[in-house]
């Protein structure tokens, strides 16, 4: 049984859960300390991601605009407005080194940012990222990609305890704190790209909206090249981890489709066992046997109801494996763009859509797992409702969440099924 | 002599190709050729960056002689991020919640701004303010161009929700393709029989504000005049530029409402396409605090002969003045007389519900660090609460922002210019009690230990007309005395000097 991906033929976007290259761009500029975000567009492309992640993370977002108006557009190729920008934010921000995007203007009129930043004398990477190609996933790891062929150098050696750790765009900033540490505790040293642990995990910080104040250290990034292991997780990286092995060819790459439930997990440990010759510590045995007990107990509820899952591919396909673990039934999976991944999934069936797509079936599922977007729908219908994805406008600590590995694959559990017994409970006392 | 593109030829310029075709050709040697007569003998110089800034001064503007910024707005690269004229329009607009609004471009546009913004509204079907509508274009329409598809967007949306009315907004990807937005609106309209609005406000254009106004305009171009209402009274009011945010204008038309004043219409706040369509049958238009509406103001006057005054309803003082002065516009002595009894009966309701808030914060001192019309509207509240206004920011205030800040200011008190590297010091040297700021200036209140409120337009609470002052108290009370602020600013143990830690282990012992 191979669930066929179906593209829906809409010329519109109705309740659009898709999100912008420039987006995923902005946030991997983030997960790099004394990075600043320079969106290259009209004003508007970096004002209103800045206010999406703001409230998303309750943070300070680092990103500036070369505010392209109706003459520049024209008269300038780029040269002339990014080298002005930085001029005007240096008296107010030092950064490490620029992340400099386009946007689907820039992009269409031909703006060069080879050339552009070739003729400019400061630290900046740069990625072609038109809105109207790709989406986040993309987005993120185009810059993540850029990092490594613009800035990490090709290794005279390579070490077999080096891990580089290529993380997809919807890990939640302590998911990927979680696999840094279960690799430390392999004796890896361990570096993510773009690494969002530290700069957007919900830290109260000095400073944050003028340059980023965690991520991997640029000089990690240079050094990079030297990693014997390459964990990239979801479809979404592989192309990171192929630009990675071009300039280090000899080392190991491993590709994980997800890190969710107990399977999922069980490879990662697998692979690590494997690499190391070492077993997992005392408390990572311990949390599986958790996370078999939140199985046990989760699947009288879960496994009765129908999802539908809402989001970015390498996201939902891995959560639709961790809910199908307890037993629940995938009716169906709607995502914001095209993957790989999601021919494989668990689910009955497969979309590229919108939210509209959703409502439109939302009598085969019990439960929606969406953005905050669907929260209307879901309410709308009845339906139970579990937030996850961007954005989540209207509750806090979303980057504090761990889903993830056998400790958040348990929590997760938890809270679908706790949120199925809340409202059967709700329904009937009210 | 400076060359200007006003903004009134800007919006007729239909399209951004239209912008170049009538003012430069390419010659055979790819040269531009310079076609308006005062760009003339400019040739040589017109890639130059002194020409550009030209260009990008709009010298019509009023404020232009004063500050040398336009309404337009030209943000400089590299600075802060503001707004673009595509958000602008679109927040504008997007209040009217039996409309649909399609926004014809890429993902980021409607993808990052629908649904953040909790606007009220009374309308009974779906409301469509609360969901987003995009063609999201792809590469292909970028390359073969995108009108095919918005029209199906536009018969698509149309069949299945039944709209009122369709907003198509252009974004800068769709204005520099040239995709003729007009030609497919038009047709659409033939077919459905519904007004289907074309907004030229591509975000390259200018700022919020300028968008803003270039959205309201293309309402009133289009919408108003083209029906008549049910029945008309001769205290019919517009309220424009009211957007209906957590919704603050139910907080101050009941009032209006009890008077005697009836809401015609609003731009565009709990709006309706067909009250819209009504506008042009209203006595008075009322601005609310939006200096950017008062153009389709000037517009409607000169169509219609509306006069209009401009009116803020934040803070006590300001909305009975508010209140007054529209009754004013009536020449009524009844509807006076009837307006001060009311005035008089809710300035008691505040003052009584204000007591217990007096007592707390008299006396207390604020620095305030917000933008625009707001950093005097708010600055007029606390004072009525009791509290003393010891600074205000005025970096993005215009003019007449600023002359109304002198005016109601204590004569020490700070504007400040730079707010950012300013309001430490001046928190410190005026002993200030409270920061209310946007986001970003929380830790300059942590850094000094006292209580921020934010004050951002997105998560500004209910603070319109009387019962707003009671919430704004309300809410400041809830922050003075909350410990988070002290705890928070605190030092870490590892930050402590050691014989204070000393002191610690003696007292545990």
């Amino acid at each position: 049984m191979k669930p066929n991906v179906i593209m829906k033929n809409k010329s519109i976007q109705v309740y659009p859960i898709k999100l912008s290259q420039p987006m995923g761009a902005t946030l991997a500029v983030l997960g790099v300390k004394g990075s600043l975000a320079l969106a290259h567009g009209a004003v508007g492309c970096s004002s209103l991601t800045k206010i999406f992640f703001t409230r998303h993370f309750c943070d300070p977002i680092a990103i500036r605009t070369t505010a392209v108006n109706e003459v520049t557009a024209i008269f300038d190729g780029g040269d002339g407005i990014v080298k002005e920008a930085i001029q005007n934010f240096l008296p107010r921000a030092k950064p490490e080194i620029i992340g400099l995007f386009s946007t689907g203007m820039t992009s269409a009129k031909g703006d060069d940012l080879k050339r552009i930043v070739s003729a400019i004398d400061y630290p900046i990477v740069y990625a072609d990222t038109p809105d109207f190609v790709g989406g986040l996933e993309s987005g993120w790891a185009k810059m993540a990609a850029a990092f490594i062929e613009q800035v990490m150098e090709s290794p005279k050696s390579i070490r077999s305890d080096k891990v580089l750790l290529l993380p997809h765009v919807s890990l939640h900033p302590l998911e990927v704190e979680g696999v840094k540490d279960l690799l430390t505790g392999f004796g890896f040293e361990v570096y993510a790209l773009p690494d969002l642990s530290e700069s957007l995990d919900g830290h109260l910080g000095v400073n944050q909206a003028s340059v980023c104040q965690g991520g991997i250290a640029m000089n990690d990034i240079r050094q990079l090249g030297s990693a014997g292991i390459v964990i990239s997780i979801g479809a979404s990286m592989l192309p990171v981890a192929e630009e990675f092995l071009k300039k280090s060819p000899h080392s190991v790459h491993i590709n994980l489709p997800g890190i969710m439930g107990l399977q999922a997990t069980d490879t990662l440990i697998e692979h690590l066992m494997r690499l190391t010759g070492k077993e997992p510590d005392h408390r990572v045995k311990h949390w599986r046997k958790r996370h078999q007990d939140a199985l046990i107990d989760s699947h009288f509820s879960i496994g009765r109801k129908r999802f539908i899952l809402a989001g970015e591919p390498d996201r939902i396909v891995d959560m639709a494996n961790c809910i199908a673990e307890a037993g629940g039934t995938i009716s169906a999976l709607v995502a914001s763009t095209p993957s790989k991944l999601l021919e494989r999934s668990v689910a009955q069936r497969t979309f590229v859509g919108d939210l509209e797509d959703v409502e439109g079936m939302i009598d085969d599922c019990d439960v929606l797992i969406s953005n905050y977007h669907g929260e209307r729908i879901a309410h709308r219908h009845g339906k139970v409702q579990v937030l996850r994805g961007f954005p989540i406008l209207e509750q806090i600590g979303v980057q504090l969440k761990v889903d993830t590995l056998y400790n958040g694959g348990t929590h997760f559990l938890v809270e679908v099924a706790n949120a199925i017994i809340t409202d059967h409970a709700h329904r009937q006392y009210h | 002599m400076p060359i200007a593109p006003t903004s009134k030829n800007v919006r007729r310029q239909k399209t951004f190709c239209e912008f170049i075709t009538t003012n430069y050709m390419i010659e055979d040697n790819g040269y531009l050729k310079v076609l308006r007569s005062d760009l003339l003998g400019k040739e040589d110089s017109i890639m130059n960056k002194g020409t550009i800034e030209e260009l990008r001064n709009d010298t019509s503007c009023k404020h232009y002689n004063v500050s040398k910024k336009n309404c337009k707005g030209n943000e400089p690269p590299g600075l802060a991020t503001f707004g673009c004229a595509f958000e602008g329009a679109y927040f504008a607009l997007a209040p009217v919640s039996d409309a649909i609004h399609l926004v014809h471009g890429p993902m980021t546009c409607v993808g990052s701004t629908w649904e953040f913004r909790h606007v009220g509204t009374t309308y009974e079907g779906l409301d469509k303010t609360q969901m987003g509508f995009t063609t999201d274009i792809g590469e292909m329409d970028v390359i073969h161009g995108g009108e095919k598809k918005l029209a199906k967007a536009i018969d698509y949306a149309v069949d299945k929700y039944h709209p009122k009315g369709v907003f198509v907004y252009e974004t800068c990807m769709t204005a520099l393709i040239g995709d003729d937005i007009d030609a497919v609106c038009a047709a659409a309209e033939k077919h459905w029989n519904i007004p289907i609005i074309p907004v030229h406000a591509p975000g390259f254009i200018g700022t919020k504000n300028f968008g803003e106004r270039l959205g309201l305009e293309a309402a009133v171009d289009h919408l108003v005049g083209t029906q008549e209402p049910e029945y008309t009274t001769p205290y019919d009011i517009n309220l424009i530029g009211e957007h209906n945010i957590n919704g603050e204008m139910w907080l101050y038309t009941p009032i209006l409402e009890e008077i005697g004043i009836r809401i015609l219409s609003t731009f565009s706040g709990d709006g309706r396409i067909d009250k819209m369509r009504q506008a042009h049958r209203a006595r008075l238009n009322v601005v609310v605090c939006a200096k950017s509406s008062e153009a389709i103001c000037k517009l409607m006057e000169a169509k219609w002969g509306i006069p209009f005054i401009s009116a803020s309803f934040y803070g006590m003082r300001e909305a009975s003045d508010a209140i007054r002065r529209i009754c004013a516009q009536f020449n009524d002595p009844q509807l006076a007389a009837r307006a001060e009894e009311i005035i008089a009966r809710e300035e008691a309701r505040v003052a009584k519900a204000l007591e217990p808030y007096k007592i707390l914060l008299a006396g207390r001192k604020a620095v305030l660090n917000t933008g625009g019309n707001k950093s005097w509207a708010f600055a007029v509240a606390l004072q009525d609460i009791g509290i003393e206004v010891v600074g205000v920011s005025i970096r993005k205030s215009n003019e007449d922002d600023k002359a109304k800040l002198r005016s109601i200011l204590k004569a020490d008190a700070v504007l400040m210019e730079k707010p950012v590297l300013e309001q430490i010091p001046l928190i410190t040297q005026t002993n200030a009690d409270l920061l209310l700021a946007g986001g970003r200036s929380l830790y300059s209140a942590l850094k000094k230990g006292i209580p921020f409120i934010e004050v951002s337009q997105e998560k500004t609470g209910n603070y319109c007309g009387y019962t707003g002052l009671i919430n704004l108290a309300r809410d400041i009370a809830g922050s003075i005395n909350n410990p988070v602020f002290k705890l928070v600013g605190g030092e870490a143990p590892w930050e402590k000097k050691v014989s204070d830690l000393e002191q610690c282990l003696i007292k545990g012992a």
